[in-house]
């Protein structure tokens, strides 16, 4: 009996031990001995999602992912033979040989992590790395570093943006973020080796990563490459400022081409001025000067208080108030049409058209137009442009704002209501983004969501086409140079003075435009282009005319538009 | 009630004494029956074995396709990034600037206007305009504007041989051999 308690005793306290021990483990800090149970031979591998392409109307990728590398050395295994590795990687990665012999030797000492190369392709990051190792030389190792390549470099750049390291900084790529950028997923599991092979029937987890969803915009990218190209070359040839040119589909607003010059590589954007990285289309406001009058004509004429053959009798110069207005050729008191008003572009006349209208009248068809609102088709930093409200209207700002002065536009808004007088006076909302998209602040954009709103009859858009087209007429037009050949064209032209935006007062520099569409009796295009402060003389015809009728003649031809043979525009300049 | 019960113990009594004087139990010499054990301890130990060994090769492949899956993996990844790169080299080839620039260079131009044959008919619309170098879209901006000289000559200022002397200290010691001799000569001059 004695033994057996002394058993039960001995047995006792061995199983207490275990129980004190069983609290220590689990009820003390059980979390960071699961943690070391599991770190113990486990591989934790993340799966980096890949970033969504950005498209082109036709799906060619405008920026597309591709599977990268990181190249890093480890300093104390590569600092002897420095030279003879820097020497391999300088050749096969295009780096510089002297920083890459700087990072094999550590740029600090102790350093065990120095990047050689980022944003290696995949394929040649681990061939170079797998020649080393068959070398002999050991230290060299890669890591996932996804690349973003845009493919046609500064095509559409001003639209598309560009990424810095790690994250987008510009254009779509920033604003469609979370849909582009996707969800990395995470691997992990139980290995034996250093190859990090799986032990099979361990625990073992895998997050698979979501990614981004392409991003499939309105643009056409040889089209959108042409129009730069033609923008680029007049800009350069007058000098100018900078230049912007849009081309849209009459029908559904969308945005087949929205140029700016200077651009940039998006491949290479610190290359690039601060400046030129944004879209000055989208965010820089000016006066549109007399393209702004197609807007006043057809207004008067669906508001029934004018007609294409309503005479005028212009006299030399116009006293208002205190002020004078004039126009941009001398003449003695003329007789002229309405018509012959938009051909000729008088200013003069234009206002005592404009007479028919009070303030708040004028103000509420340009709105309708879009003047002075957000076009919102995801462009950042996009101006709303300025249009006084109707009621602060002076009569004085009203006759200035009937010829395009005294109200600030930007270019899409302004190519956009141009389009609303193509499509026969219904106004389709503008869109950059097929089908649709939601932006990083949450407001839903796109094709799918573009509104289509009435502005003025159908009669009164045909009658200021008809009008228009008289502009590009080589007899009665100030604009012959705009003609495509074989199209009827309608458009009009406009030279505007800028604004310094420091004094806030014209500094004597222009902003030559043209606006207008094709075929004019059934439109499919509308094409407006803005050359700012150019040094070379000249004006929207002659300037902006020439650039508008090659891009025209491009699209109509790009996308099979037959000339329509119709009768061209027999309507009276003066009388 | 109980009755009745007391009635069937009795009668249950004497049919059981009369079992039991008929079968009188006697003592069965013990009779061991020796199965031969060879063939289950065999049998058990063929299992055995053949489980662990079972196991042992079930684990070896399975660790074995678990090396080739990684391989695979690694090769799919090979592949797919080469795919990738293909692709993006395909891309740049497509990119209008380099077609543009290859076709201009074999002489072709993007018309001002387009003109569309009909296949039946065979007639052509559109006013037919000829393509001319002038058409060509400049392709590369205009290279920056170089000055007028591109090696300029150096600027040489003659410095007046007898105003000044040059100092004791010159460290050029070239400058003090070929200044020698007239150092000399201005010494002796003073």
């Amino acid at each position: 009996m004695l033994r057996l308690r002394i058993g039960f005793v001995l047995i006792a306290m061995v199983l207490s031990f275990f129980g004190a021990r069983l609290v220590q483990l689990q009820g003390v800090d059980p979390r960071s001995y699961a943690a070391m149970a599991a770190s113990e031979g486990a591989v934790r591998v993340p799966l980096l999602a890949e970033r969504g392409d950005i498209l082109d109307r036709n799906g060619i990728p405008l920026a597309d992912s591709i599977k990268g590398k990181v190249v890093f050395a480890d300093p104390s295994l590569t600092a002897d033979k420095a030279p003879e590795i820097a020497r391999l990687l300088s050749d096969r990665l295009s780096v510089d040989y002297f920083k890459t012999l700087t990072a094999l030797r550590g740029r600090h000492d102790g350093s065990r992590y120095e990047y050689i190369a980022r944003r290696v392709p995949s394929t040649l990051a681990t061939d170079t790395v797998a020649e080393l190792e068959e070398l002999g030389y050991t230290g060299v190792g890669t890591d996932d570093d996804p690349i973003r390549d845009y493919p046609a470099g500064d095509v559409a750049a001003n639209l598309i943006g560009y990424m810095g390291t790690d994250e987008p900084l510009g254009g779509f790529e920033r604003t469609f973020d979370k849909q582009l950028a996707g969800t990395d997923g995470e691997a992990t599991w139980q290995s034996s080796s250093s190859k990090s092979v799986r032990i099979p029937l361990r625990e073992s987890t895998t997050k698979e990563p979501k990614d981004g969803a392409p991003l499939r915009t309105t643009i056409d990218r040889d089209l959108q490459w042409f129009t730069q190209k033609v923008l680029a070359q007049t800009v350069a040839q007058y000098k100018a400022a900078s230049g912007s040119a849009v081309v849209l589909d009459t029908r559904t607003g969308e945005t087949l081409a929205l140029a700016d010059v200077p651009t940039f590589d998006a491949n290479h954007p610190a290359d690039a001025k601060e400046e030129d990285l944004g879209s000055r289309a989208m965010s820089e406001t000016y006066e549109p000067g007399s393209v702004e009058k197609v807007l006043t004509v057809s207004s008067l004429i669906d508001a029934g208080k004018a007609f294409p053959r309503q005479k005028f009798k212009v006299p030399p110069n116009l006293a208002r108030q205190d002020r004078v207005i004039g126009d941009w050729w001398d003449h003695g008191p003329i007789r002229l049409t309405l018509a012959g008003i938009i051909a000729q572009s008088s200013n003069i006349g234009t206002v005592l058209a404009a007479d028919a209208f009070t303030p708040p009248q004028l103000v509420d068809y340009l709105r309708k137009f879009g003047l002075g609102q957000r076009t919102d088709v995801g462009v950042r930093g996009e101006t709303a442009g300025i249009l006084t409200p109707g009621d602060q209207m002076t009569s004085q700002t009203k006759d200035r704002v009937a010829f395009g002065q005294s109200v600030s536009v930007n270019v899409l808004q302004m190519a956009a209501a141009v389009n609303a007088i193509a499509n026969g006076g219904v106004r389709v909302a503008p869109s950059l983004i097929s089908g649709r998209a939601v932006t990083d602040d949450g407001v839903v954009v796109g094709t799918d969501v573009a509104t289509r709103t009435r502005v003025v009859s159908k009669e009164a858009a045909r009658a200021t086409a008809k009008m228009m087209e008289k502009v590009v007429d080589p007899e009665d037009g100030v604009a012959p140079r705009a003609q495509v050949p074989g199209y009827l064209v309608a458009g009009k032209t406009g030279t505007a003075q800028r604004v310094n935006p420091v004094t806030g007062l014209y500094d004597g520099s222009t902003s030559l435009s043209f606006g207008g569409f094709a075929p004019a009796d059934d439109a499919r295009f509308t094409v407006y282009v803005v050359i700012h402060a150019p040094q070379v003389d000249g004006g929207g015809g002659s300037v902006a005319g020439p650039v508008f009728s090659r891009i025209m003649g491009y699209v109509l031809g790009r996308y099979g538009v037959e000339p329509t043979n119709g009768k061209p525009s027999r309507l009276p300049v003066e009388w | 009630m109980s009755s009745p019960a007391l009635q069937a113990r009795t009668r249950v009594t004497r049919i059981a004494q009369e079992a039991v004087d008929k079968a009188r139990l006697t003592v069965v010499p013990r009779m061991r029956t020796r199965a031969p054990r060879v063939p289950f301890v065999t049998l058990v130990s063929l299992v055995l074995v053949g489980g662990i060994v079972g196991l042992l090769l079930f684990n070896t492949s399975m660790q074995q396709a678990s090396f080739a899956a990684s391989n695979l993996e690694e090769q799919a990844d090979t592949l797919a990034a080469r795919e990738q790169t293909l692709r993006m080299e395909l891309d740049e080839l497509r990119n209008p600037q380099r077609v543009a620039t290859e076709a201009q260079q074999m002489g072709m131009v993007i018309p001002s206007a387009p003109v569309f044959l009909d296949l039946k008919t065979g007639k052509t619309s559109g006013v037919r305009t000829p393509a001319t170098r002038e058409n060509a879209i400049q392709l590369l901006p205009p290279a920056p504007i170089k000055p007028k000289v591109l090696a300029p000559d150096p600027t040489i200022v003659k410095v007046p041989a007898t105003t000044t002397e040059v100092p004791p200290t010159t460290t050029d010691a070239k400058q003090r051999a070929t200044d020698g001799r007239q150092k000399q000569r201005k010494n002796r001059s003073r």
